[in-house]
């Protein structure tokens, strides 16, 4: 299982125009296509998970992610805010990468925590930061993805 | 979508959050070591707010919640391809396939359970 696997191009956004918390989590419900009600659900549940401690992992990433009924099969975007936003990150820097993993409560194949492990794994690489500061392009995204073959 | 069944929604969501915090070692680890999450006060905070939550369902959809809680861990389920995901039993074509689907709180006739339809 690799990530490149979980990306599709409509669900990378490269210029979140988002300038708060809270926007920046619509934008990234967005990019999965949902419809109206199933995106209010998710941001629900998402500011929930983020209330009980924030997703930011600290290098400029955060990684929002739940469980909900809303989505049949593991769901996943990737968006970048080249600004940055206050996300309350464990080392307090503006988080400027943000990966959303939604997962069905029950996976056949099980893929949740080996999609969030291996995303923090990827997020935590010495250069992955400042490469991801240089995509120029949804396709660089996912050339980066598989070149570090995670 | 039927207010209540929204709720319900929810309240499953919340709970399987805090079953994976409470039971999943490899969950439980991840939060605590990746996201520096404290998983103990996390669940606290968690069964608050599905408390919280029951609290606000009318008095006959909370006794019907209640008895299915006591029956099964999962009180709502999704219908996938016309499947009750939750004792894996055909539910009527015309349930699946209503296009005003979700809007009224239902239950599969077979284990009971509140159903959420989705594609």
């Amino acid at each position: 299982m690799e990530l490149r696997e979980f990306f599709t191009e409509d669900g990378i956004n490269l210029d979140l125009k988002g300038e708060t918390k809270d926007e920046i989590l619509k934008e990234l419900i967005a990019l999965l296509g949902l419809d109206d009600k199933s995106e209010g659900i998710l941001y629900k549940m998402l500011k929930r998970r983020e209330n009980l401690g924030s997703t930011g992992i600290g290098k400029g990433i955060a990684i929002p992610h739940c469980r909900s009924l809303v989505v049949n099969r593991l769901r996943v975007a990737f968006g970048r805010k080249p600004a940055g936003v206050e996300f309350k990150a464990i080392d307090d820097q503006p988080v400027h990468n943000f990966f959303l993993i939604i997962a069905p409560p029950l996976e056949v194949s099980n893929q949740y925590l080996p999609v969030l492990g291996k995303i923090a794994q990827f997020s935590k690489e010495a250069d992955v930061a400042s490469r991801l500061e240089k995509l120029h392009s949804p396709n660089e995204f996912l050339g980066l993805l598989q070149e570090k073959g995670v | 979508m039927h207010p209540q069944l929204e709720t319900l929604l929810e309240i499953q969501d919340l709970k399987t959050q805090r079953r994976e915090l409470q039971e999943t070692a490899s969950e439980r680890a991840m939060q605590e070591e990746v996201f520096n999450l404290g998983a103990d006060q996390a669940i606290v905070q968690l069964d608050e707010k599905i408390a919280e939550m029951e609290d606000t369902l009318p008095t006959l959809t909370r006794n019907r919640y209640n008895r299915i809680a006591s029956r099964y861990e999962r009180v709502m389920v999704p219908v996938i391809g016309g499947t009750c995901y939750g004792c894996f039993v055909s539910v009527p074509t015309a349930l699946s396939s209503d296009a005003d689907r979700n809007n009224e709180v239902r239950a599969c006739q077979n284990c009971g359970r509140f159903l959420y339809l989705i594609d």
